[in-house]
């Protein structure tokens, strides 16, 4: 089923890897340039109303983030994944909002999580849930969580901890022996 | 603004002495098999490592004494606490648990008044999801650390049975980076190392590709850093955190790694020059790891010192017992040059009684030190062996560095189970192949090949070299014929311990077999050759089950005259030089305190 869709739109776009994950599911690389006709091949013909949700991972060591439009074709309860790759740096992609306008809730996010920008999706520079937000987008893997709220936070009464390789040496050889 | 406005948050005030409407957990919905709930620790299988604590993003996990587990090899006696307060339930501390002790039950629900309880110590306080069954495990081959060890490159058995060339190859960079990078950092090992060797701290400088920092970590706690990076009879692999669930990591070749990669100048750069001169002499007798290295921190702290070594050249067992192929001499000249670039002079071909007397080195000197070694083979006594073709493994292991012909016998049998045994087994293997171009050695040993005391490494290689191993078999008698000694005869072991645990044999006199060899090798153990003491000093001393006892910092009842090493601790190279540190740091306070009572 996911192997015949994929022929299908291979005759018509040029595609990347294809992973299936299990019968109803499956993941597939498409160029950011084409991700928007296929999006809506999908949509208008394919059967693939719904938008599940848009995510993204950050490949930090290849400098990419990868969106993820994890799409749904609820007649025949399958679901599609199209994932994008964007350079990191200066990350910016174009909105879908007007395809289905619940995306701009899920780019909303990303911009603040990820910091990577939609031009043009409603609201997308609004806070979502990190109001008054100062610091790197935390979910970059680069934002060090245990730092920032070393930094931010006080911490809890009553909390300490032992070395293991200190403790042994005081147990096992205090004189050093 | 009506009065019912400003008097209905009155109201509400009656609900105060009504039960609560709220229900707990109505459902009681069982969440799904594999969801991350609560953690729960097998106390059976948690070593304590802490790498949960390291991996932790959220800072979460404290690792804590808890009463009645104590501390010991490989188990720090600690424990995880986790503290919901911060706890994600991301699961990172179950994927990276390096014994899967530490799992998520898939209970949710927990209520509680006083939110410190929230911070708790799993699997020793109890709670009700302890003996859930569904929950999160590490799922099959995911693992963040490596599992198996780099391969270690070595010589082919039919390639290094021709020669005496070393057979392990060594770690090239990337190789020991990757094996670096398996270490966990948690520092179990530290413990065992008898000298205490910052093995983590090292391993780390190797992945960072710090060798000035590595080396400068190595000669911290062993100046004979070289040597064991080869033979060490590495015990800290056995605490090893990774071993629970793949190999350990292979701490004693990444040693031997940061020395293959430095050289000598380095060396002598990162150990640098002694202390001023305190006009205190020291005598060592015995140029073996355990006198070198009390030489090494002695000369460092400014002492000067004398070591007399009655052999040809300094190293001890390390050159005279240990053949090459498994360390090359010139392994063991780079340790003890560094040595003796702190000043300390090694006189070789002096053998104190004889070429010097122990009177003259006492009167002197400021101290005395005996690392005599235990350089005599122990006799089977069995019927026959004290024809001349029935040698000791030791002696022969010493004619063969000498470069010595001892006639090497077309074949021969080995007596004995043990690393030396495998040392001399492997070393005629050698010298016949060379000789004869055929290898006919057999290797009997009392113990069965489960319990064998050689490394594991040293009988799969000597059998690869063609060495015939038999387990089980004790020695009865060396055949003689014609005045020529044409086997041995043994019988099969029922058991080398009696019902008290002492040392008793007893045989199956029935299971007889004859072993074919015109040179018999006895390889049973060793004992220090004392003699050059005297009587009259060997008579004042006092001692301890064949062995001189001492305090705890190696000084012997007479107040001039301390001991290391294997004569007082046994045969290990690591013990030797830990003892050598403890010696010396004894001597020096006596020294020091001798120059201020002065």
């Amino acid at each position: 089923m996911m192997r015949a869709l994929h022929d299908r739109l291979n005759a018509l776009f040029p595609l990347g890897e294809l992973t299936e994950q299990r019968p109803d599911l499956a993941f597939l690389t498409v160029p950011r340039e084409h991700l928007r006709s296929i999006i809506l091949h999908l949509r208008d013909l394919e059967g693939f109303s719904h938008l599940v949700l848009l995510t993204a991972v950050d490949w930090l060591e290849e400098g990419n983030f990868q969106l993820t439009y994890l799409l749904s074709n609820r007649g025949k309860a399958v679901d599609l994944g199209l994932r994008v790759m964007i350079p990191r740096d200066g990350a910016s992609m174009d909105s879908i909002h007007d395809i289905w306008p619940t995306a701009a809730t899920y780019q909303r996010e990303l911009r603040e999580m990820f910091g990577i920008q939609f031009p043009d999706s409603p609201g997308v520079n609004d806070d979502f849930i990190l109001e008054g937000w100062i610091d790197m987008p935390p979910y970059r893997r680069d934002f060090d969580t245990k730092a920032f709220s070393a930094k931010t936070f006080k911490e809890r009464e009553g909390r300490m901890t032992t070395d293991p390789e200190q403790h042994m040496k005081q147990q096992l050889y205090p004189d050093g022996a | 603004m009506s009065v019912r406005d400003v008097l209905s948050p009155f109201t509400a005030w009656k609900n105060l002495f009504r039960d609560p409407v709220s229900i707990a957990d109505p459902l009681k919905r069982q969440a799904a098999p594999r969801y991350r709930g609560f953690h729960q620790n097998d106390m059976e299988k948690c070593i304590g490592c802490g790498t949960c604590e390291t991996i932790c993003q959220n800072g979460a996990i404290d690792m804590l004494p808890v009463e009645g587990i104590p501390t010991k090899q490989g188990d720090s006696g600690l424990r995880p606490r986790i503290d919901y307060g911060r706890c994600c339930w991301c699961a990172l501390c179950v994927d990276v648990c390096m014994t899967q002790s530490l799992t998520m039950s898939n209970a949710y629900t927990w209520v509680e008044s006083d939110p410190d309880k929230f911070r708790f110590t799993p699997g020793v306080d109890k709670k009700h999801w302890d003996d859930a069954e569904l929950g999160y495990v590490r799922p099959e081959g995911h693992r963040l650390t490596g599992e198996l060890r780099v391969h270690m490159p070595e010589m082919e058995p039919d390639v290094r049975i021709g020669s005496f060339a070393e057979i392990v190859d060594g770690y090239s960079v990337e190789q020991a980076v990757l094996e670096a990078d398996r270490c966990v950092s948690c520092g179990l090992c530290v413990a065992t190392c008898p000298t205490h060797m910052a093995i983590p701290q090292y391993i780390a400088a190797i992945r960072d590709g710090n060798y000035d920092l590595g080396l400068k970590l190595l000669y911290d706690s062993n100046p004979f850093s070289g040597i064991c990076g080869r033979v060490c009879t590495h015990k800290c692999e056995t605490t090893c955190a990774a071993r629970h669930e793949g190999d350990p990591i292979a701490i004693r070749w990444l040693k031997r790694h940061i020395m293959d990669q430095v050289t000598f100048d380095q060396i002598t750069r990162v150990v640098g020059q002694p202390a001023a001169s305190t006009g205190k002499k020291v005598a060592i007798i015995g140029a073996g790891p355990g006198g070198l290295t009390a030489a090494f921190d002695l000369a460092k702290q400014g002492h000067s010192v004398t070591v007399y070594e009655a052999l040809a050249a300094p190293g001890g067992m390390t050159r005279w017992g240990i053949p090459e192929y498994r360390l090359p001499y010139d392994v063991i000249d780079r340790d003890v040059d560094v040595i003796r670039s702190l000043g300390v002079d090694i006189r070789c071909n002096t053998r104190v009684g004889k070429d010097v007397s122990l009177e003259d080195l006492r009167n002197n000197n400021d101290a005395v030190l005996l690392g005599l070694g235990l350089q005599l083979g122990r006799a089977t006594r069995i019927p026959g062996s004290d024809h001349p073709d029935v040698r000791k493994a030791v002696d022969l292991l010493r004619q063969a560095t000498a470069n010595e012909d001892f006639g090497t016998p077309r074949q021969a049998v080995v007596i004995g189970g043990g690393n030396v045994a495998m040392d001399i087994a492997r070393t005629l293997a050698r010298l016949q192949k060379t000789a004869y171009g055929e290898v006919r050695v057999t290797l009997t040993a009392l113990e069965d090949i489960n319990h064998f005391l050689a490394d594991p490494e040293e009988i799969k290689e000597a059998g690869e070299e063609g060495v015939i191993i038999l387990d089980a078999r004790g020695p009865q008698q060396v055949v003689v014929e014609d005045g020529k000694v044409t086997g041995l005869k043994t019988w099969r072991v029922k058991a080398i311990f009696d019902e008290q645990g002492r040392f008793a044999p007893s045989y199956d006199e029935a299971d007889e077999q004859f072993h074919q060899g015109s040179m018999i090798v006895e390889a049973i153990g060793q004992m220090t050759d004392a003699s050059l003491l005297g009587d009259e000093l060997t008579e004042r001393l006092t001692w301890n089950r064949g062995r001189i006892q001492i305090d705890a910092g190696g000084r012997t009842s007479e107040s001039w005259l301390w001991a290391v090493g294997d004569m007082v601790h046994g045969p290990d190279v690591v013990t030797a030089v830990a003892d050598g540190h403890r010696v010396a740091a004894s001597m020096h306070a006596n020294l020091v305190l001798k120059e201020q009572s002065k």
